[in-house]
Order: C-alpha cells, then structure tokens, then sequence
C-alpha cells in the first residue's frame, strides 16, 4: 500500500514517515522471485528514537546524536539551519554551485519525470519520500519563504512548508536517500538537478552545523587529513604494505617487482583509493604487474593522504573537498610529475580530474587523467601477453556512475573486456545510463547503525536486479560468474549485495575489479589470479 | 491607451528576461558538473568524451556543433525527454506547446502581413492571409485544448497535485483566459484582418482600429501575461539554454593562464568562505581556507 506522504508532513507527523517492507519492494528475478530467499527488514532499535532521527523510514544515516532536547535547543537548531538557508544563497560562500543551485530551485515544472529514473524510489516501492522532488520541493519552499523579501506571503501562493526541528532533522536523513548518482537530472526536460540539490542540503548540515554522516565526515575526510587516510592507514602502515604486496606479487606470480614509492620526476604519479590497501591488495597487485609490464615510468606516494585517492568531499562538503583535493595536487607538484592517473576508484575519478579542475589554479593545474584509457592503450598495443580463454567465466560490467555518467569515459573499459573475457555480456541499461550500484555518494562506507540495511534493500537492490538479469542464461551455482566492477567504493556495495542475498552461494556470482582480469589473462601466469570458488 | 499597455508588456517582457539572462551570466563560474553525453562531443553517441583519450590534454579538442544543434532541436521542437521518459504526460504536454510556438508563429505573421501591407507587397498578400489563418487557428486549438487538459491531469494526479502551488494552476489558467477571450475576440474577426490592421497600426505608432469589448479584454489579459511571464518559471526556455549549454554539456578544462583561471583566482582568493561549521574558518577566503589541510589548519600545505 502507497502510503500518500505530502510535502507538508515532513513538518507535522509522528514518528516514521513511511516503512520499508518486504512486500512494497521492487520484485527481483529468480532464484529471488520465490518468498524466503532474502532476508527480512528490521525495526530500529528503540533506544535510538531519543538520540537519533530515525523519523524518516526508521534508518540512520546520520550516525551522531543531535536531535534537541529543549525548546532553546530546537529553537538554535531553527537558527542555525536559517543562518545555512542563506549561505546557500551567497555567492561567495557558495560560488561553486549557485548558478545551477538557483536554476533548479527556480524552474521545476513539477513534472516528475525525474521519478522515473530513480533506482532509490522505484526499488522501494515508489514511497514518496525518495522521490527526487521531494527533499528539492522541502528546501525550494523552505528558501523562499525564509531567504526572500515577503517570503512568507510568497509561500501562500509557492508552496509552504513549516519549519521546525522535525523538519530539520528529517530533511537532513532524507538527503542521505540520495546516491547522487544525478540520473534524475539526465532525465530532466529542463535539465534541472535535483542530484544536486541534495548534495546543497548535505552542504547546509555540515557546513553551517557540522552535522553529517560520521563515516564521510569524523571518520572520513578529517582522518583522511589528520592520519593520512580514512582508512586510518599511516604512511608507515602504507610502506609496510608495500612490502607485503611485493611479496605476494612473488607468491602468486613468481614475478619480482619493486613497487616506485616516491621516485620524483616520474611521469605517472597513480592514485589508489586506500581502501584497496586493506580490502582488495591484489587489485593494487594486478597494476603494479601490468605497469610494469608495459614498462611505464610511474610512482606512488607515501605521503599523507597521498597514498589514498579518495575524496569524500565531494559528495558533502565543499571546503573538506578543496583541501583533500589541493593537497592531492600539492603532492604531485612536490613529486614534479606529468601527470596523475587515478585507479580504480570512480569518485576519485570525478573529485580530482572533473570537479577539482577549477580549484587548481597555477601550478597546481597538473594534468590528470583515468587508468582506463591508459589500460586499453597498454591492451590495444600488445604490450602484455593475454590469453582470454583464461577469462572463459561469464562476466558483466557494471558502470561506476561518476566515471561513465560523471565523465564520459564509456568505450575503454569495453574495449579490454571484449578483448579479455569472450564471454563478456552488458547490463541493461549500461553506459551512461547505468544505475548506480547503491553505494554511491558514501553509502558505500556507511556502515553504522542499521544504514546498511537501507542499502542492501533498496540502494542498490536495482544494481542486484541488473546483475541476476544479467546471468539469467547460467544463474545456477554451478557456473561461475564474475560481476567487473572498476570502482573501489562499488565493488564494496556489490560486496555486500552478494552477501547479504548470499549470492556467491546461491548463484555462483563472484566480483572484482578490471585489472585483476586482465593480469588472469596473463599467459605466463602459472596460476589463476582470480580463484572463483 | 491599449496600445501604451501593449508597448509597456512588450518593453517590461523583453527587459526582465534580459535582466535574468544578465542575472544567471554573471554568476560565478560553477564547478565542473556536466553530464554525459555531451552532444557537441564527437564521441557523444555511446556517451563518451575526450577523457576516453590517454594525455588527453596533449591532444585537439574535436567539437561537433552538428551533435549539439540536434540534441538541442529534438528537445525543442519535439520535448523528446519527455516523449522518452514520461509518454503520458507528453501526449498532453507537446500538443500544448507546439500550440504555444504557433501563437508565436502567428504573431511573427501579423508582424509580415503589416509590413506586407505597408510596403504593399501584393503578391505575398495572399499566402500571407491564409498562413496567418492556419497558424492562428491552429495554434489557439492546441493551446486551449491541451491547456484544459493539462489543469485536468494536474488536478486529477496525485503525484503532480501534490507537488503543485496556487500558482501552477494559476498559470494555466491565466494562458487559458488570454486564449478564451481571443476565442471570443476572434469572432468578430475570422480572418484576422482586424488583428493584422491592429499590428499595423502598433508598427507606425498610429491610431488602432476600434475594437470590441471582447477584444479589449483579450489585449488588456495579453498584455498583462506577457507583463507576468518573464517573472514566472514560465520562461523555462532561458532557464534551458544555461542547465543545458553551462551546466549539463559544459565540459570546458581549466587551462593555465587562461582567461577562466583568471576567474577562478578572484573567487579563491578574495571570496570568503562564510561558513561557520566548528571545522571552518569563515572569515577565511577559499584559497586560504583550502590550504589548512586540517581541522586544525596544523598541516599547511607548504
């Protein structure tokens, strides 16, 4: 059952404003078309009503405790949010994003056509709270009834929504329902971005209040500051595993390789997102093994946030995101390299190369550029010897939304696979019009409280659908399969779909990266460098 | 009098849209945040662009304006995202809008059949008359057919009354009375002939033909729409040109010492931050505020 959810009951009404529930979501394809094959939804706890918002659909994104107790707390939280309205609106304090901010708060015909294209709002049932207008309806009426001369006369005649800490607090979770993957504003006939406009909400908390997501934020881009990474690796820690990888190139491979740590003058510098270090090794492995190969003149970096590419910034704040940013081109410079090549990581992709490009300015303006074109050239070229009869497993590609979409940087990863994998099969839709895996824009390293949840259930349950539609031919355990997935923070998502719908076992389905497939293509590797057991 | 009401919503209608182009080109230069396919890229039709190039920045930069004009003229001619993505809702709305861009049509033809008058340019006298006959009739259909229909669906769907203001509707309704007291005007000037004469008479600044009350009503509601228009979300087609040709499809690098980075160096650095977040400096400008790599601003970049 729809339940009907206005804009004005974000202000007004008790408790959640809706329920995920088994029955209302989006339908999967067999073996998940039978009742029983996934796991039920959760209640939250109730303790955490008092500290936590879970008001919204009862998740929480928003990990710390800030909801106000007293009527002097709620009336600070109203003042401050007000304060955060109008610094949307100023054009030095948001000069990165006012013009299009202005113009998708200004022109919405309401059409919803945007709906349409929302993996989030479609996976869940349709319930109205994700859909894309609606945190964008709350907050253009929120703006000119607050930032405008007669505001409150206007809202008569706008559009009104009542401002309150129930307000406040839900529309700061809802705009964490969002991956800003910004297929919505691909479908706007107006070309407007509500993508964006949930990102300016995120903007708001974090900047005027110092609200947001710990993961993204305490334990995210200020530890990426503070220690190095948000990982938490130290440059020692990094150092140490280097080593452990070099020997674990000469295990599996037998090969000797001296990974360039800090070799200045190189020409490549190569950014890996840190969490590959810890999680997938063999991902920073399978590059090495390649550069080498191809006899490419490149370095890493041990230096502090160095040695991790990410930058979560981008997805919430736009002063975390300048600093990570300047100090990834300030490494560069100090290792007066040609260029910087980002690895399998698809924010990182479009922080450093798309967005970033216009706060470089002088020497910090290096040039920048994705591992995939280089990948396909090195491919392209013959420069490494590959066999694809030893990729002979089913494999799919799911498309990082910020290389593809965010980038356009389509045909490369193609190129290696129909090269490499002869039975390589698309998703659909792919390219530019993917869905995005459900971990974009944080979720991904979301992992607190019961946020998990809302992502194995709804985020990125479109991404799980695309992938079993995509090995209906062979969807038995018996077949192996491996879903290519060349983003760090994507390949985590998909991690946790096949684990949470326990598809490894049920369906035979594996995943990793694009590297690794090309290094288990190499012919004078004795033993596969991908085991799908 | 009708006519200085005439000449001030014409002059009022073409000062305020400049007013907001000059308002929307002003603003700072945005972040980069396109949106792919970029269609003046050549590589637009699997949705690619120049970053699928290894040292892309060595290489020329291939632009298609061919790629461009065609995304831009499906979308303006046909509405061709809604016709993909959303068909019921295109059905009503692209009749509507094509009824739109006849009315202005015809007003363009009541503008060429005057001057044809003027300059007594016989032979064009007649395709004239009965092109502004079709155009007009026409267009006045569409508008106000598609026009109720859309009020209807707007009203009868959940999903897009729920989202709609006073002035959504008021919007429509206001196009519907300007059409249905021209429907009445209309009437007593099947042909146009008085209309045409009354354009004349606005072109040589003389006196206009006397006209019905009908018709009085209809130029004063005129007038006052296109007084009203160009500060409603109405006059989405400028909006348009910026989401699409600076926003979605701007895929233009920062280069070095270019005239752009000149921009972007006055915001850094004479812009102040302002937020006041226990982890920033508002009094700080971008640049500096940047550069303290930490919460603490103890790892300056240096």
């Amino acid at each position: 059952m729809r339940e009907r959810i206005a804009i004005t009951d974000i202000a007004k009404k008790e408790d959640q404003l809706v329920k995920i529930t088994l029955e209302d979501l989006m339908k999967l394809p067999q073996p998940y078309d039978k009742p029983g094959m996934e796991p039920n939804v959760t209640e939250p706890k109730a303790e955490w009503k008092d500290r936590y918002v879970t008001e919204l659909d009862g998740y929480v994104a928003i990990d710390v405790p800030w909801k106000p107790k007293t009527k002097e707390e709620e009336d600070k939280l109203v003042q401050k949010f007000l304060n955060g309205l109008r610094k949307l609106m100023d054009k030095e304090a948001n000069w990165g994003f006012i013009q299009p901010l202005l113009l998708s708060l200004e022109y919405c015909a309401r059409c919803q056509t945007c709906s349409e294209a929302c993996h989030i709002y479609i996976s869940s049932g349709r319930k109205e709270i994700y859909r894309p207008t609606y945190r964008a309806e709350v907050l253009r009426r929120l703006i000119k009834k607050f930032t405008s001369n007669g505001g409150s006369f206007k809202a008569k005649f706008l559009g009104d929504v009542e401002l309150n800490a129930k307000t406040i607090l839900r529309l700061a979770e809802c705009a964490y329902r969002c991956n800003l993957c910004r297929r919505c504003a691909q479908y706007c006939p107006l070309g407007l971005d509500n993508g964006l406009i949930a990102r300016e909400i995120r903007k708001l908390f974090v900047q005027e209040l110092g609200i947001a997501p710990q993961a993204l934020h305490a334990q995210g881009t200020a530890k990426h500051l503070t220690t190095g990474s948000s990982t938490g690796l130290t440059p020692d820690g990094f150092k140490d595993m280097i080593e452990f990888m070099e020997e674990e190139i000469k295990e599996k491979t037998g090969k000797s390789i001296k990974i360039p740590v800090d070799e200045k003058g190189s020409d490549i510098l190569l950014f890996h997102n840190a969490g590959e270090y810890l999680s997938w090794p063999e991902n920073i492995e399978a590059f090495a093994i390649i550069f080498e190969e191809a006899g490419l003149d490149w370095t890493l970096s041990s230096e502090m946030v160095g040695y991790d590419a990410v930058n979560y910034g981008v997805w919430y704040d736009d002063v975390q995101f300048s600093r990570i940013a300047l100090k990834h081109a300030e490494i560069a410079r100090k290792l007066d390299v040609n260029r910087i090549v980002v690895g399998e990581c698809g924010h990182a992709h479009k922080a450093l190369t798309v967005v970033a490009d216009r706060i470089f300015v002088g020497e910090y303006q290096i040039p920048r550029e994705s591992y995939l074109p280089l990948l396909w050239d090195i491919v392209k070229k013959k420069k490494l010897n590959l066999d694809p009869q030893k990729n002979d497993f089913p494999v799919t590609l799911h498309d990082p939304c910020n290389v593809v979409r965010l980038m356009g940087i389509v045909e490369p990863q193609r190129n290696v696979l129909k090269e490499i994998c002869p039975k390589f099969r698309e998703m659909e839709p792919n390219g530019v019009y993917n869905y995005c895996c459900g971990g974009g824009s944080g979720f991904a390293i979301m992992n607190s409280m019961n946020f998990p949840e809302f992502r194995q259930k709804v985020s990125s349950r479109m991404k799980f659908k695309q992938i079993l539609s995509a090995f209906q031919d062979s969807i038995g355990p018996e077949v192996k399969k491996y879903v290519c997935a060349p983003c760090s923070n994507c390949k985590g998502a998909i991690r946790d779909i096949l684990s949470h719908y326990n598809a490894t076992a049920n369906c035979g389905i594996h995943y990793g990266g694009l590297v690794e497939l090309v290094v288990n293509a190499m012919v004078d590797l004795e033993q596969p460098y991908i085991e799908l057991l | 009098m009708l006519n200085l009401l005439i000449y001030t919503a014409v002059v009022v209608f073409a000062v305020v849209l400049l007013a907001k182009f000059v308002k929307y080109s002003t603003m700072p230069i945005h972040l980069r945040w396109e949106i792919y396919p970029v269609p003046h890229d050549p590589r637009h039709k699997h949705g690619g662009s120049y970053y699928e190039e290894v040292e892309w920045w060595r290489k020329p930069r291939l632009r298609t304006l061919a790629g461009e004009l065609k995304d831009m003229l499906m979308e303006m001619i046909f509405i061709k995202k809604v016709f993909t993505y959303k068909r019921p809702l295109w059905w009503l709305t692209y009749p509507f809008h094509t009824g739109v861009y006849l009315i202005l049509l015809w007003f363009v033809l009541l503008f060429v059949s005057a001057l044809i008058d003027i300059f007594a340019i016989r032979i064009l006298e007649l395709p004239a008359y009965y092109l502004t006959l079709i155009v007009g009739t026409l267009g006045i259909a569409l508008v106000f057919i598609f026009g109720i229909a859309l009020l209807i669906r707007r009203i009868a769907d959940w999903e897009l009354r729920s989202y709609s203001s006073f002035l959504d509707y008021f919007n429509l309704v206001f196009i519907l009375a300007v059409v249905a007291t021209g429907i009445v005007a209309w009437q007593s000037d099947t042909d146009f002939s008085v209309a045409k004469n009354y354009m004349k008479a606005l072109i040589t600044f003389s006196d206009p033909p006397s006209v019905a009350l009908a018709t009085q009503l209809h130029i004063v509601l005129l007038s006052l729409l296109l007084i009203y228009l160009p500060f409603t979300k109405m006059t989405h087609f400028l909006a348009k040109w910026f989401t699409y040709h600076k926003i979605l499809w701007e895929d233009e690098p920062n280069v070095r010492g270019g005239e752009m980075e000149a921009k972007l160096k006055k915001y850094l650095t004479e812009y102040k931050v302002k937020w006041s977040a226990p982890h920033v400096n508002p009094d700080l400008n971008w640049a500096d505020e940047a550069s303290r790599c930490d919460l603490g601003g103890v790892c300056e970049v240096k």
